[in-house]
């Protein structure tokens, strides 16, 4: 933005530094940061702080009775670690997804943004093609997902054409590779909002900086690791610390690809399902206090390291 | 949001001058770019193609392992029927589009307002409490709370809010989160004399935040109004779980899916196409401004 004033050149700083105030205008100040705070601040002490603290009394509630007990850690661990039982499923499919994001969807969303930004012919095309998924209604793309992995899909006429075999009754209606099929899912249609974000940061650096390297004799895959990935780092690191708090959340669209059945279940879904079909607040109140209790030491953990990294400033 | 900085072209650089290798890469690159161009784009051909195909055609198709096989007669009608046939309970499709409108609309204009408020206050404003007020957004963003659904649901029972529009209303007027993170960063950067001018004219704190400093963040508003009008009216979730007798578009095509398909899925398929067109219209005239303003910066705190 244009920093001047007048031609006065201006310089960030806040209120009560550059201008004297009165007893008056002060009193103006209070009442306006409270006038602006004062929603915000109620809604967040409700709908997360007070909503947050009920969820762990309810962790010690029956449900339906109200009466104090921790049945629900109980079942909650039961269910965690008996074989076949929910949450042993809905955790062992939400690690696959998390890891998904992390090692495949990443990675490669830094890859496309990088040679999207040293604009590969066609480039402003394939940008926006890219980030289309992310704007598409998730009933659309999942629909269209299933009716082309179907029987007698694109993907099955494809898959006849190259004289492979492919499951009767689809990818989405075989056991074994349903999960891996709503993955694929994830990772064709996930790739376009990282991309975005991490071309945006990458298109701050100074290219005298990149110049420099070419000078050095660097190549592309050295630019982009020695050069580029330090210089965007902290835009990296903030979406590394913003998937890790997606750790035991991290889900595809099993509800509209194929109904949330026993076998796909997430973490994120089996709470959602919970809530919405037998509204047993209990179990998932106490399974969301543990794994939150797990989460929190990964996540200040993982940002720690992340801080042990340079901070580039460009 | 983007820095503003001047920035020398890319294409007047040495960076430019390709060699041989480097150029070989950047075919491959390119040919593997458009096979996934291609392979994201033929899905929605598909979609459009069918969607005018009879019901009993398509599923002809599909057993004959011809599913890009063109209409035998193009059932534009399929479109008037996709109207008509878009039902859930009382509400029509025109019911789910107002449904779909307000509801954006609520989570839109709330979420990206308040995050201003806040950003503004925050950023600009020395008093007490501020640094916890502060610390509380980034712990609220970073820490993870798994599990408060239930508590959410308990919540808005409690309160009478539940399948109410006063659920969104209430509940999205919070000032903190990614929206939050974004415009305190703009409103640092942006001098405090810029106020000081609106007071020395006679302007109060309102006034210079109506009037100058809300006009000022114009651009990062509106991209981040268009980010959030995407993800909610795509949003389907919160809305079957909060909303049941709200649907909106998306919400309905997932009410409706299972029914429909099996009656006839060409007529579900131009519902599909329907409901893109609104969102597909704002990203067209809009694409520019989401290409160019969005990034994220450091977290800290």
């Amino acid at each position: 933005m244009n920093a001047s004033l007048n031609g006065k050149k201006l310089t960030p700083s806040m209120s009560g530094r550059n201008l004297k105030l009165g007893n008056k205008s002060r009193a103006g100040e209070i009442i306006f940061i409270i006038a602006m705070l004062a929603i915000p601040v109620i809604n967040w002490l409700v709908f997360w702080l007070y909503v947050n603290f009920d969820s762990i009394l309810l962790a010690f509630q029956n449900a339906y009775t109200q009466e104090w007990t921790t049945d629900n850690f109980v079942a909650f661990w039961s269910s965690l670690t008996r074989d076949g039982g929910d949450l042993k499923i809905a955790f062992m499919n939400t690690a696959l997804y998390f890891l998904s994001s992390l090692v495949i969807i990443m990675p490669l969303s830094l890859f496309i943004s990088y040679f999207i930004y040293k604009k590969v012919k066609g480039y402003k095309v394939f940008r926006i093609i890219f980030y289309l998924p992310c704007i598409i209604p998730a009933s659309v793309l999942t629909t269209v997902f299933a009716e082309i992995v179907n029987p007698g899909g694109v993907v099955n006429v494809i898959m006849d054409w190259l004289h492979l075999s492919y499951p009767d009754h689809g990818i989405l209606g075989t056991e074994g590779i349903k999960t891996a099929a709503i993955i694929a899912y994830t990772v064709i249609f996930g790739l376009g909002g990282d991309m975005l974000i991490f071309s945006s940061a990458m298109s701050r650096i100074p290219i005298e900086l990149l110049e420099a390297g070419r000078l050095d004799g660097l190549g592309p895959f050295r630019e982009l690791t020695r050069i580029i990935l330090p210089l965007i780092w902290p835009t990296v690191s903030t979406k590394i610390t913003l998937l890790m708090t997606g750790l035991f959340t991290a889900s595809g669209p099993i509800l509209l690809l194929v109904n949330g059945m026993h076998n796909d279940i997430t973490i994120s879904f089996w709470i959602f399902n919970t809530v919405r079909v037998t509204g047993d607040y209990g179990i998932v109140a106490a399974a969301g206090l543990c794994f939150t209790a797990v989460a929190i030491p990964l996540i200040l953990g993982v940002r720690k390291i992340m801080g042990r990294f340079s901070e580039a400033e460009y | 949001m983007s820095g503003g900085f001047d920035r020398k072209p890319m294409g007047s650089s040495l960076l430019s001058k390709r060699g041989t290798g480097e150029r070989i890469i950047y075919v491959v690159i390119f040919f593997l770019f458009v096979v996934y161009a291609l392979a994201l784009l033929l899905p929605f051909v598909w979609l459009f193609i069918n969607s005018f195909k009879g019901g009993l055609e398509y599923l002809d198709n599909i057993s004959d392992s011809k599913p890009f096989s063109w209409p035998t007669n193009f059932l534009f009608d399929n479109y008037g029927k996709a109207f008509s046939m878009f039902q859930y309970g009382d509400n029509t499709f025109f019911g789910m589009l107002g449904n779909s409108v307000w509801y954006v609309a609520i989570v839109t204009v709330e979420g990206v307002f308040f995050s201003a408020c806040t950003g503004y206050v925050i950023a600009k404003y020395k008093f007490r409490g501020r640094d916890l007020i502060y610390s509380i957004a980034i712990v609220s963003m970073t820490i993870p709370i798994v599990g408060a659904l239930g508590s959410s649901f308990k919540l808005s029972y409690d309160l009478g809010i539940y399948n109410t529009p006063l659920q969104p209303i209430l509940s999205c007027a919070g000032g903190f989160g990614f929206n939050f993170l974004i415009l305190h960063a703009f409103y640092k950067s942006i001098p405090w004399a810029y106020s000081e001018a609106v007071f020395i004219d006679g302007g109060n704190h309102f006034t210079a935040f109506f009037r100058v400093m809300l006009p000022m963040a114009a651009a990062p508003i509106l991209t981040l109004s268009i980010m959030s009008a995407i993800g909610s009216w795509n949003d389907y979730s919160s809305v079957i779980l909060f909303l049941p007798d709200y649907p909106t578009i998306s919400a309905g095509l997932y009410f409706v899916k299972d029914d429909l398909i099996k009656e006839s899925a060409p007529v579900y398929f131009a519902q599909l196409i329907l409901s893109m067109i609104p969102i597909i219209t704002v990203f067209a005239i809009f694409s520019d401004k989401i290409m160019t303003n969005l990034s994220v910066g450091g977290l800290k705190g």
